[in-house]
């Protein structure tokens, strides 16, 4: 498997933790997360794509959606956290500290079993 | 940057057959919901560049990165429809999901054929259990009479034989309904079963199509 595959595999999972992070702080508009996941992350998002998963987590009931219409010369749709969907996230980060945590444990073994076959030799 | 009214036509055209790939299969609220937003998203774009080079090479980097209209109004359609087919598990939002995802690749198209096959034997036992009180004398499971030497099938079927073909004979009286529909069913149950799996899976895996590798630097 190429490793662009695998990278894309690690992701593939990651993207509705990172929009549901990037909207705990405070309400955010589409573009607004857009720009924050970019910034923050090197997950390139196709901007016409984020929509529809932002629907698809308004009607899983984890994030509210609504329209602002004095903010901007044009309306923005804003996107917050709902209480259901703060519950998942705080579930997904504590998976997430789980599974990174486990995965570092076998990295630092693999290396420390490294370092002592190369010591006997 | 402020659109001149060039612009401003080229915005709008891209949002009029985003909104038209959109109505073939969103309700029309949704429709509107989905292109003020675009048209928000759009508007922030462009307000936010500067025209440089010139403005229609800018506009159309814009358009670029959101994605062209059908790709945009296609993702809706396949997060929606594969969406509501895994929450609900309602047939026809199963079969409708089943059928974008047929489409939507080679995987899919087989899967969607075997899924097919499986929604299609179901239904079959189902209506000849429900024919049997009908046409007592015909519908039934038929054995074949003559050997396979006499260049006859000598196999057995379930089904509906109206005219009488002299080669087989109907075993099977209105016990035969409860068989047939305990088949049927089983069989719709299981293949609609496997039907929301596949769509589940088949939704956790595509979203590789939201997100691509930045090239290292």
């Amino acid at each position: 498997m190429p490793i662009e595959t695998w990278q894309e595999q690690l992701r593939r999972g990651s993207l509705d933790l990172a929009i549901l992070l990037t909207v705990s702080a405070g309400p955010r508009y589409g573009l607004a997360i857009i720009q924050h996941l970019e910034a923050f992350t090197d997950l390139i998002v196709t901007e016409g794509t984020i929509y529809p998963i932002l629907g698809r987590l308004t009607r899983e009931a984890l994030l509210d959606a609504y329209w602002v219409e004095d903010e901007a010369p044009h309306p923005r749709k804003y996107y917050r956290l709902t209480r259901q969907g703060a519950k998942r996230l705080s579930h997904m980060k504590s998976e997430w500290r789980t599974f990174a945590g486990k995965i570092e444990r076998l990295m630092d073994a693999a290396s420390a079993a490294e370092r002592n076959g190369r010591d006997s030799q | 940057m402020i659109l001149s009214d060039t612009g401003d036509s080229r915005v709008n055209g891209y949002l009029f057959v985003l909104e038209r790939s959109l109505a073939t299969f969103l309700p029309r609220d949704s429709v509107r919901d989905v292109v003020r937003e675009i048209d928000s998203h759009l508007r922030d774009r462009i307000s936010a560049a500067e025209p440089v080079p010139d403005e229609r090479a800018v506009l159309e980097r814009i358009l670029a990165e959101l994605g062209p209209p059908q790709r945009v109004a296609q993702a809706y359609s396949v997060e929606r429809t594969v969406d509501e087919a895994v929450v609900t598990g309602r047939i026809w939002a199963i079969a409708h999901a089943v059928w974008h995802v047929a489409m939507s690749g080679a995987s899919g198209f087989f899967a969607g054929l075997g899924l097919f096959i499986g929604y299609l034997v179901g239904a079959s036992f189902i209506v000849i259990a429900a024919m049997k009180p009908i046409f007592p004398d015909h519908v039934g499971v038929w054995v074949g009479d003559r050997s396979i030497s006499d260049g006859v099938d000598i196999g057995w079927r379930a089904g509906v034989n109206v005219a009488g073909s002299g080669y087989e004979h109907m075993v099977g009286g209105y016990w035969v309904i409860p068989i047939f529909l305990g088949v049927g069913l089983g069989l719709f149950f299981i293949t609609h079963r496997c039907a929301r799996n596949f769509l589940g899976w088949w939704r956790r895996r595509r979203s590789s199509f939201t997100v691509s590798v930045r090239p290292a630097l």
